[in-house]
């Protein structure tokens, strides 16, 4: 126990270092100490101090400094709160957290070096990337990846204590479970995060490319889903032990490949750092990593003996199995598209790039596939369903499915995968707001309750399952719009003369000529565009070109006009030096908005399931209805 | 110990793994050059300055060197001396320059400036760097007498790479033949 007793200092020396060295960097960066190598290669003076900050994990070497502080926190949180629990499991994963922050210390000490000093430091340095300094999103996006990105390495150190124990009992998922949420939701709102800031700044009106950066940081998102819900099952029926400690173990293994993706320069992306010694080393340890767990499963796996044992039925348990199938096929496609370049580069010397066609052709049925299983899964009930049984639960959703896909047909939807999708969404959608509401529905009656009290009531008491069903609502209301939005939008790309106006949809655009704006990191020309529906003046947007001191290329920042039905979306090609014309790209762009809704729906749910549960003493008068069973833990 | 997890463990990550150890010194920023091993498109530009189109068609029969340059990009003014040096020094090879979205005037200044060996070309609207697909300047094509591009190099070149792209449009027509 001494052992321990050491084990859990040394992960709080671990995180109160990391968190010195980051407060220390920030400082440099404040003071634009140029004798600091980092901040001679990132600072400026011209930047705003906000800027300033953020150039912490703007490059390659502040990046893996910043990697440090969040595993340091992320150490020192996990190491606090198990502190007398779990004594069999714990000096373990501390054990392995600690060899993955004893590597990430050398990252920083020896190929990083951030702290170099230079001998005759320059009076100013070029700022951090342009494309960085564009949007206040930058500072809220990279800090949520990481958070997720390096959460990940707790549950890994928990799942390879539960191998190198030989034991996964039940009262170790509540923590694996907890520290795998906390990463997860992290993950969740950082990806559309990063989508939303592709949006709002890169100007091609999409925010999805599936470009290797994002495929990197969507490939762990999929394990830790699947994850999620062989776990469920674990926890009911004691089976699928192994099976979801390996999917933590490669949730891992993927966070690791895609910090090596975004910082080896092997694969080019609007994301990617520059080329170093760093990503041969993260080579390094991602093998050892990957031999580690191998072998670790291969040993270990057997001790690991299941509880109980499914049977082959129609029910949630073939559901939850399905959903496992569909989500590991769904990341060996991203996997499979994101890599393809290299092996044909490889064989055959020649370039290729695999696009969005491939990705696209291969997601979208699985993507609408665990849509569907999302309605059909929680429908079933546990165990065997009776003919009886099944009908009563699986017929009543297709009801909303059918009005979905009419409203979709007289909104004008066409494209047959997204009719599929409407249908399944409306499905599943009847389904989850069931499940959310019943439970309501039954305490009001029951108790003669309000609305208000009896969603305190049902939440405080049944807080997973609300927050599971609140994820599932947010993923419904995601893929919808997903689908809608990337078939459904109308595009123009035009050469306008000042005073020549355009129509788009509804729109009318009249481009009213430029105003030209001086800040202190960047020159800017506006284009005044003014916007009428109908008889009605919605003003002006300002889609814009910017001028940075380093950047040749001016950097676009698109304008958008957002709605519940659309986004109007501009953003300038050219525009000629007098501001007599603009190349204008518009874009009417379809539900957009209800993306970024569904991301804070599921964040919400992901928080909810975080909060300790206030059902330990939950009256037996009460009872769960047969289908709300669903993402309910058993305790 | 479970066999079967460990092989299919293995099976799934080491090729994933070689795979990344062998793309570790890849340049994600190449561009393969569709144009090697075929004829190069023809062109006629006047030499900046004035005076009788050139066409590489008048060329034929001769290596020749492509080089697309502007005034303003940084490796073409680092690799100027490579290229006029190299024309002394190569005499039976027709170097030429294409310039690259640039001004009259500012090219003839700078040619004053530093010293031009040979003709550069106002490639006026851009259509031969179209032709030859270029990327991004400095970016050199070595042809063939016979009037196949043989190679290409992009970014500055260096003495040693002036002399293997001189070399590869010498005996083009072998090479030519000896990738088919």
């Amino acid at each position: 126990m001494a052992g321990w007793a050491w084990t859990r200092r040394l992960a709080y020396v671990y995180a109160a270092s990391m968190i010195a060295a980051n407060l220390l960097m920030v400082y440099a960066l404040l003071a634009r100490d140029f004798s600091v190598s980092y901040v001679a290669h990132v600072g400026s003076r011209a930047v705003p101090n906000w800027v300033a900050v953020v150039s912490l994990w703007s490059s390659l070497e502040g990046s893996i400094l910043f990697w440090g502080l969040v595993l340091g926190l992320y150490i020192g949180g996990a190491t606090y709160t198990n502190r007398d629990r779990h004594p069999e499991y714990m000096p373990w994963a501390t054990g392995v957290w600690l060899a993955c922050a004893a590597f990430f210390s050398f990252l920083v000490a020896g190929p990083a070096q951030p702290f170099l000093t230079i001998p005759s430091p320059p009076t100013d340095g070029p700022g951090p990337n342009p494309l960085l300094q564009n949007h206040l999103l930058m500072v809220i996006h990279p800090p949520l990846l990481y958070a997720g990105y390096v959460g990940m390495t707790i549950p890994f150190g928990l799942a390879a204590a539960a191998l190198l124990t030989g034991r996964l009992g039940h009262d170790f998922l509540r923590p694996l479970r907890t520290w795998l949420m906390l990463p997860w939701a992290f993950l969740t709102v950082a990806i559309v995060l990063g989508g939303w800031w592709a949006y709002e700044v890169l100007g091609w009106g999409g925010y999805w490319a599936w470009d290797p950066v994002e495929n990197a940081s969507f490939l762990p998102w999929l394990t830790a889903t699947a994850a999620f819900h062989s776990a469920l099952l674990m926890e009911r029926k004691g089976v699928l032990k192994g099976w979801t400690v390996t999917l933590i173990l490669a949730t891992f293994l993927l966070t690791i490949l895609g910090t090596f993706m975004t910082r080896s320069g092997v694969f080019n992306s609007v994301h990617s750092f520059t080329q170093s010694a760093i990503g041969p080393t993260i080579l390094v340890f991602l093998a050892a990593a990957t031999l580690f767990c191998v072998g670790l499963l291969a040993t270990r796996v057997d001790r690991l003996a299941p509880e109980g044992g499914l049977e082959p039925s129609v029910s949630r348990d073939t559901a939850f199995l399905l959903n496992n199938l569909l989500f590991v096929l769904l990341t060996f496609t991203v996997l499979v598209g994101t890599v393809f370049p290299l092996v044909v580069e490889a064989t055959r010397g020649t370039q290729m790039s695999v696009g969005r066609p491939y990705f696209d052709r291969m997601a979208v049925p699985i993507g609408v596939a665990l849509l569907f299983l999302m309605g059909i899964g929680p429908a079933l009930p546990w165990g065997r369903a009776s003919r009886v049984q099944m009908r009563q639960a699986l017929l009543p959703p297709l009801a909303a499915a059918g009005v979905f896909t009419a409203l979709g047909l007289l909104a004008g939807v066409r494209h047959p995968w997204t009719l599929v999708a409407l249908f399944c969404g409306g499905y599943t959608a009847q389904v989850t707001l069931g499940e959310l509401w019943l439970p309501v529905a039954r305490r009001m009656r029951a108790h003669g309750e309000g609305l208000g009290a009896a969603v305190s009531g049902v939440q405080g008491r049944a807080r997973r399952r609300v927050a599971g069903y609140l994820v599932h609502a947010g993923a419904v209301l995601a893929l919808v719009a997903v689908a809608v939005s990337s078939t459904e939008g109308i595009t123009t790309e035009v050469q306008v003369a000042r005073g020549e106006a355009v129509t788009l949809g509804p729109y009318t655009l009249t481009f009213q000529g430029v105003d030209q704006l001086s800040e202190p990191h960047r020159e800017a020309v506006v284009a005044n565009v003014a916007v009428r529906r109908g008889d009605r003046d919605l003003g002006l947007l300002q889609p814009r070109m910017n001028y940075y001191a380093s950047q040749r290329e001016p950097i676009g920042t698109p304008a958008v006009r957002s709605s519940l039905r659309h986004d109007l979306y501009l953003s300038v090609l050219n525009i000629d030096p007098e501001g007599r014309s603009i190349g204008l790209h518009a874009m009417i762009n379809p539900m957009v908005v209800w993306l970024w809704i569904a991301t804070l729906v599921m964040g919400l749910g992901g928080l909810l399931g975080l909060l300790p549960s206030r059902r330990v003493h939950a009256a037996a008068a009460l009872a769960a209805p047969p289908a709300g069973e669903g993402l309910e833990a058993a305790r | 110990m479970n066999r079967r997890v460990l092989v299919a463990g293995l099976a799934v990550t080491l090729p994933l793994v070689a795979l990344l150890v062998v793309s570790l010194g890849r340049d994600p920023h190449r561009m393969d050059a569709p144009l090697v091993g075929r004829p190069a498109p023809p062109f006629a530009l006047r030499p900046a300055g004035g005076g009788q189109p050139v066409t590489l068609e008048s060329l034929r029969g001769r290596p020749v060197l492509v080089n697309f340059w502007a005034t303003w990009c940084v490796p073409c003014f680092q690799e100027h001396p490579v290229l006029t040096a190299g024309s002394r020094r190569y005499p039976d090879v027709a170097f030429l320059g294409v310039v690259y979205e640039d001004e009259e005037p500012r090219v003839q200044r700078y040619l004053r400036e530093q010293g031009g060996a040979y003709p550069s070309l106002m490639d006026d609207g851009g259509k031969t760097a179209i032709a030859y697909g270029v990327y991004g300047v400095p970016e050199t094509y070595a042809i063939a007498p016979d009037g196949t591009i043989v190679d290409k190099h992009t970014g500055p070149l260096t003495d040693g790479r002036l002399r293997a792209l001189v070399d590869k449009a010498r005996i083009g027509a072998m090479v030519g033949q000896g990738s088919q």
